[in-house]
């Protein structure tokens, strides 16, 4: 039999161990150790120096570009730009690299603001500039809309050869695995037991690692700089050896970045949130020194935890330095063995370390199916505990808001219907919903209109919309209060770090807006989209909370500036969703979701998706993007798919951008399976008629 | 494939009746396997097979079985009701209704006891910094601090929070992703090559925080099957990390070697007599135990570990940063070479005033984390501004040594005090800047200099299966709580913050006894740390002396 994909190299093919760029170090005594150590602190030492006497030169490109664009900035103070550039900026990486950019198109705005518009906020490469109240939209649900729209199947065809191609990739890969490991037995000497050592990954556990994603490895884990907003540089960088390494080319590209979580454009270098930042890196430090219950409690915790409460509608909150430890140490302090929980099958692992540590049983529903849910609370209820038929103490059914590689939200109506009758506990991971979707940000509860406080556990990440990090759990008094005693974060784990808290509190207080306005807004702020919405929901966050010595702009303060986010995000999640089911793709989830999943199916477009859509050549003046692909196992096998992030800081312009990639690429990689052709729009339609297909249904 | 398989399967000695049966069968398989032959390239597969087989009779079952349980998968939900098992009572809707209504739920959690609000009450918050002299919002008073950990003192560091505004400006707060999708960010590049050429590892991994690294490390390496030989007296971190790998567990007497050494022999005793197949072993300990500040013999463990062919996966939680002349850890204390110790883990929360954790060691051990370390791959990586907090903090302690020479006096000013004092035990080694203090049960015994062992053996050997030492050391935990928080409060109220030690009762693997934990600081002179000291002293012996 032939080898087809020998052709493509010689024994490379068959490399495995990562070759080393370093010398390594094995050395056999003390002395030689501390030799290499010593060696190693000189390295860096001289590394150092050099640094302090070259600035880097990817820094001063990006900020030239900038300072030339707005000249006139510098003089409105609440916009400064002063700041951003300190002069002594001597980057702490040395991994210089260049980038050069003097007419890309991404760092400059497509409709420049003319002398009557208000100035730009931000830098155009870090948020968008975009004026035109047309492309706004207020994510709430709309009684009567189907919550979920089924999911297309695509053809026969597409699904046998997604078989046929696993098939081939897993016969290949074990084919080069027999001669490998008798040609080149050196490569697999990790693989194997060795001098008494069993391997510490088998061939066979790491056989998908080595002959399936390798294989594609050059579109995951790309090193990046710089800020994850609206655009992201990206580091080139070259395989000399079929992806077992890399090696960065000293090169930089600049790509517009639909992959990262950052739903309402918080990631943000410069501005009023990023000021406050710094203001506390300079007061607080970097850390709180220890465990929230022994002395790592500071006043910024409990300022964010009260505004969380505030902000959600609920009597309080806790905050944890991490959110996969919010969920993995909460869930085993709410439930022990003979309590059931009911998990969706698409849970985050975090939820599901959560319930594995927790030691009670765990059955899986349908994903957001509420009738296979209903049919497992009557089962469960009714039978009891296996073997002894006693009653569960506890049911805790847990879900996600806003599932985040299916762009689908819960069915939060239904599930309150059920949870009056079978009286289980719910639990609500908010990672992706949180601050992205309802008319307030205040995610699923605000969209669909529920009582935030009928839900017993509340929990997110701050991650994601807010630009920071970690993760919250918020509900009635007596429950959070317990958390805090019991949680394992609480106990052992590092707090929240003061800069991470002031990026949280202060990006969360400009959703909300903060009250009293402490500034009256003149000027400076757009009068048309002053008119803001009078909502009582939960209301904008007392001036009280904020650390006296947060100082935020008027156009933050007074929550004008959130809510133009919280609609621009709405408009760019519908107008990408809408606009690729119009040019024919299969797209999964709502409509309203800032997740948009395009489906692939074949493992071998993945790769070809993400790298033409990298290469910028797809149509003239198109632009470089870097997307996420994801295949088995974090989706089921043959629905591999493209999952787009879409962000406040995008413009239309950034989505029409997409959209005419995509469209290109999905022609040539036949992606189009959705709508039949006659349904379908061209691009330039779709983009023309933006803001109707947005309002459509 | 499949066909191959059967075509060279062995039959099983079977009854006389089956026999004309049997002959059918392997009459139409040696038709099968025939026909198969006579496809071209089949040979090649059967070659493939058959050697495969010879060289691991299980892999080729294992992907016959493999290959069904996709079909199986395929074909079957996942979320079907299990209603098979023999248990299953067959009820009627009505029934169910009736149970549904009847059914009352525990409520979520237990409203906190007396106890826990008192805890919660008497939580000290800092208002402003943190660090070796904070300001406590309720009181407004300014303590010294030897509750918070700053063993170096870098909390405050003017240049590295310098060089963490030059990374905010730079990339902002958040890194908005996991490492896989455009959350890697050149410096946790940076940082993971400079921790590495600080430990001397080949390489290094970066988690984004220190708790839920063990908890993430040793599951990816330790399967279910695999052995793991652990300390009674680890972290919870570790203890959790243990408990989601659903490897076998052997646990050791608490920082006992030849305890260690025991269980070794036994396991491979056992091993051999179950002629059970080579699998991967690991002996899971910390450096200095977060648990009471004892420290491991570390050149000891490694000839054990090597002698045995055990991996030793070492949390230096508490150590990195804080002990050895540039704060390396264990490893520059003894003088071992950081490359024999397979995953060193440690804190960057700690040890550096940052956050987060790491993992060192080699490329193979790194990069396997990379695609199985759950908190690794399926949380967002670290903010960019606490990486370079944390690189910059490894400068400074490699370029000023005379940090930890003086954290070494501190501990020493500390220890000279606590070490004469009859109403306490302290069962933390001698250089450990983490002391835990226990209230001394009893008539006073023997020197305090002694390093006592969590379970002293006194003959007695333990079950190598379960935490509980042979003989446990008895204590009332409510008791000695309540006296440790009097002493605590006592010495706030004289200025010094310090801190007892939080557990999670009923939670914990084995219930450790209360303590209430020093963290020496480097940010202290020796003038405030002897003041420090002389009131702890002081608070110490009014509430327990009052005792007797
Ligand atoms: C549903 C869900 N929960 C929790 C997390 C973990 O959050 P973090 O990245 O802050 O650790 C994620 C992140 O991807 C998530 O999607």
């Amino acid at each position: 039999m032939a080898l087809p994909l020998s052709s493509s190299g010689s024994g490379g093919l068959f490399k495995l161990s990562k070759k080393s760029s370093q010398r390594t170090l094995t050395p056999s005594s003390a002395a030689e150790y501390l030799a290499s150590l010593k060696a190693a602190d000189d390295d860096a030492l001289a590394r150092e120096q050099a640094r302090s006497h070259s600035p880097t030169p990817a820094r001063d490109v990006v900020h030239a570009s900038a300072v030339n664009y707005a000249p006139s900035i510098a003089s409105t103070p609440a916009l400064s730009f002063a700041s951003t550039a300190p002069s002594s900026l001597s980057s702490p990486t040395t991994y210089a690299a260049t980038l050069e950019e003097d007419d890309d198109p991404l760092v400059y705005p497509d409709n420049p603001p003319t002398s009557n518009d208000p100035p730009p906020s931000a830098l155009h490469s870090e948020f968008g500039y975009c004026n035109n109240e047309e492309y706004r939209y207020t994510s709430s649900y709309r009684d009567g809309t189907s919550l979920f729209p089924q999911h297309q199947d695509p053809p026969m065809t597409i699904l046998l050869a997604t078989y046929i191609s696993y098939l081939f990739l897993i016969a290949i890969g074990h084919m080069r695995d027999f001669f490998g490991k008798r040609f080149w037995p050196g490569y697999y000497k990790h693989l194997m037991s060795a001098a008494g050592y069993a391997a510490l990954n088998s061939d066979f556990d790491s056989f998908y690692t080595r002959r399936l994603k390798l294989r594609i490895e050059d579109c995951f884990a790309r090193p990046v700089t710089g800020v994850p907003g609206r655009t992201i540089l990206m580091y080139n960088r070259v395989s000399p050896d079929f992806n077992v390494s890399f090696k960065l080319t000293g090169q930089l590209t600049r790509a517009l970045n639909v992959s990262s979580y950052n739903y309402l454009g918080f990631a943000q270098a410069t501005g009023g949130v990023a000021d406050a930042a710094e203001e506390s890196i300079r007061r607080y430090g970097l850390s709180a020194l220890g465990p929230r219950l022994e002395a790592g409690t500071q006043d910024l915790h409990t300022a964010a935890e009260a505004l969380v409460a505030r902000f959600l509608g609920v009597e309080d909150a806790a905050v944890i330095s991490m959110g996969f430890a919010t969920n993995s140490t909460t869930l085993p302090a709410l439930v022990s063995r003979g309590c059931l929980v009911l998990s969706d099958e698409y849970n985050h692992a975090s939820i599901r370390t959560g319930v594995r540590l927790s030691g009670a049983s765990v059955r899986l529903f349908k994903h957001n199916d509420m009738a296979s849910l209903e049919q497992i609370l009557r089962e469960s209820i009714s039978q009891g505990q296996p073997r002894t038929h006693r009653p569960w103490k506890k049911i805790l059914v847990v879900v996600e808001g806003l599932y985040s590689m299916e762009g689908t939200f819960v069915d939060l109506p239904a599930l309150m219907t059920l949870k009056k009758r079978y009286k289980f506990y719910l639990y609500v991971d908010e990672a992706h919903s949180i601050g992205a979707i309802g008319p307030h940000g205040r995610g699923v509860c605000d969209y669909f209109g529920i009582d935030p406080t009928e839900v017993d556990i509340l929990m997110g990440t701050f991650t994601k919309s807010f630009g920071a990090a970690g993760g919250y759990i918020a509900g009635k008094k007596v429950l959070i209060d317990k958390l805090r005693t019991i949680n394992h974060a609480f106990a052992y784990a590092e707090a929240v770090s003061p800069p991470v808290l002031t990026q949280l509190t202060a990006a969360m207080a400009s959703i909300m807006g903060v009250a009293p306005p402490l500034l009256t807004p003149v000027g400076a702020i757009n009068t048309q989209s002053t008119a803001l919405i009078p909502y009582s929901h939960p209301g904008p966050a007392p001036a009280a909370i904020l650390p006296s010595w947060m100082h935020l702009p008027p156009a933050l303060l007074s929550g004008v500036e959130g809510n133009t986010r919280l609609r621009r995000l709405a408009f760019n999640s519908r107008y990408l969703s809408q606009g690729l089911r119009k040019l024919g793709f299969i797209i999964y989830g709502h409509r309203d979701s800032p997740i948009v999943p395009l489906l692939i199916y074949n493992p071998g477009k993945m790769p070809v998706f993400s790298r033409l859509m990298l290469a910028a050549n797809t149509y003239p003046g198109a632009v470089p993007f870097v997307v996420v692909i994801v295949a088995y196992p974090a989706t089921p096998l043959i629905t591999s798919r493209v999952r787009f992030c879409m962000s406040a800081s995008h413009t239309k312009a950034d989505v029409d951008r997409l959209l005419r990639a995509c469209d290109r690429v999905g022609d040539l990689l036949d992606l189009k399976h959705g709508c039949p052709k006659h349904e379908r729009w061209t691009v330039d339609e779709v983009i023309d008629r933006a803001v109707e297909l947005v309002h459509m249904d | 494939m499949a066909t191959a398989v059967n075509s060279t399967g062995v039959l099983p000695d079977t009854t006389p009746a089956l026999e004309p049966i049997l002959h059918y069968v392997s009459a139409s398989l040696s038709y099968v396997y025939h026909s198969f032959l006579s496809i071209p390239g089949s040979s090649i597969v059967i070659r493939y097979v058959r050697s495969s087989y010879q060289n691991d009779p299980f892999r080729t079952v294992l992907e016959v079985i493999l290959l069904l349980f996709a079909l199986r998968t395929i074909f079957q939900s996942r979320t079907r009701a299990d209603r098979s098992t023999k248990n299953y009572v067959q009820l009627s809707e009505s029934e169910i209704d009736e149970l549904v209504d009847d059914w009352i739920p525990e409520p979520l959690v237990t409203p906190l006891t007396p106890a826990e609000q008192a805890q919660l009450n008497a939580l000290p918050i800092i208002s402003g910094a943190a660090g070796p002299k904070p300001k406590l919002a309720s009181t407004g008073k300014t303590v010294l601090n030897l509750a918070s950990y700053n063993f170096a003192g870098l909390a405050n560091n003017e240049h590295i929070k310098e060089q963490a505004v030059g990374a905010l400006r730079k990339y902002g707060v958040g890194s908005c992703g996991p490492p896989g999708f455009y959350g890697t960010i050149d410096v946790h590049m940076q940082l993971e090559q400079d921790l590495a050429n600080f430990l001397g590892t080949e390489s290094a991994i970066i988690y984004s925080q220190a708790f839920s690294t063990a908890s993430s490390v040793i599951p990816a390496f330790c399967k279910r099957g695999d052995i793991i030989v652990a300390d009674r007296g680890v972290s919870f971190a570790i203890q959790k990390g243990i408990q989601i790998s659903r490897s076998i567990v052997r646990w050791y007497d608490h920082n006992d070697l030849d305890s260690l050494e025991e269980v070794l022999i036994g396991v491979e005793k056992e091993m051999k007599k179950k002629r059970a197949p080579l699998t991967r072993r690991f002996i899971v300990t910390e450096g200095i135990f977060e648990n009471d500040g004892q420290m491991v013999d570390l050149p000891k463990l490694i000839e054990l570990k090597e002698k045995f062919k055990y991996r030793l996966l070492l949390d230096e939680s508490i150590s990195f940063g804080s002990v050895g002349r540039t704060g390396r850890g264990l490893t520059e204390l003894y003088n071992v070479p950081a490359t024999h110790i397979d995953m060193l883990l440690g804190s960057m929360a700690t040890g550096l005033n940052a956050a987060g954790g790491f993992c060192a060691g080699s490329r193979v051990v790194t990069e396997h984390q990379r695609i199985n370390g759950t908190s690794f791959v399926y949380s967002a990586s670290m903010p960019a501004l606490l990486a370079v907090g944390a690189s910059e903090a490894i400068g400074v302690l490699r370029d000023n040594p005379g940090c930890l020479r003086e954290l070494v006096e501190n501990v020493r000013v500390v220890r000279g005090v606590l070490d004469r004092l009859e109403c306490i035990e302290v069962p933390s080694h001698p250089a450990s800047p983490l002391i835990h203090i226990y209230v001394r049960s009893g008539p006073s015994q023997g020197s305090t200099l002694e390093v006592p062992t969590l379970a002293a053996r006194k003959g007695g050997k333990s079950k190598t299966t379960s935490l509980e030492p042979a003989e446990p050391v008895t204590f009332d935990i409510e008791t000695e709580e309540r006296l440790l928080q009097d002493v605590v409060d006592e010495a706030l109220a004289q200025g010094v913050l310090i801190s007892r030690v939080k557990r999670l009762r009923g939670q914990e693997a084995s219930e450790p006894r209360p303590s209430i934990k020093l963290a020496v600081s480097a940010g202290l002179t020796r003038k405030e740390v002897e003041k420090a000291a002389g009131i702890i002293r002081a608070a110490l012996l009014k509430v327990l002396g009052r005792r007797r």
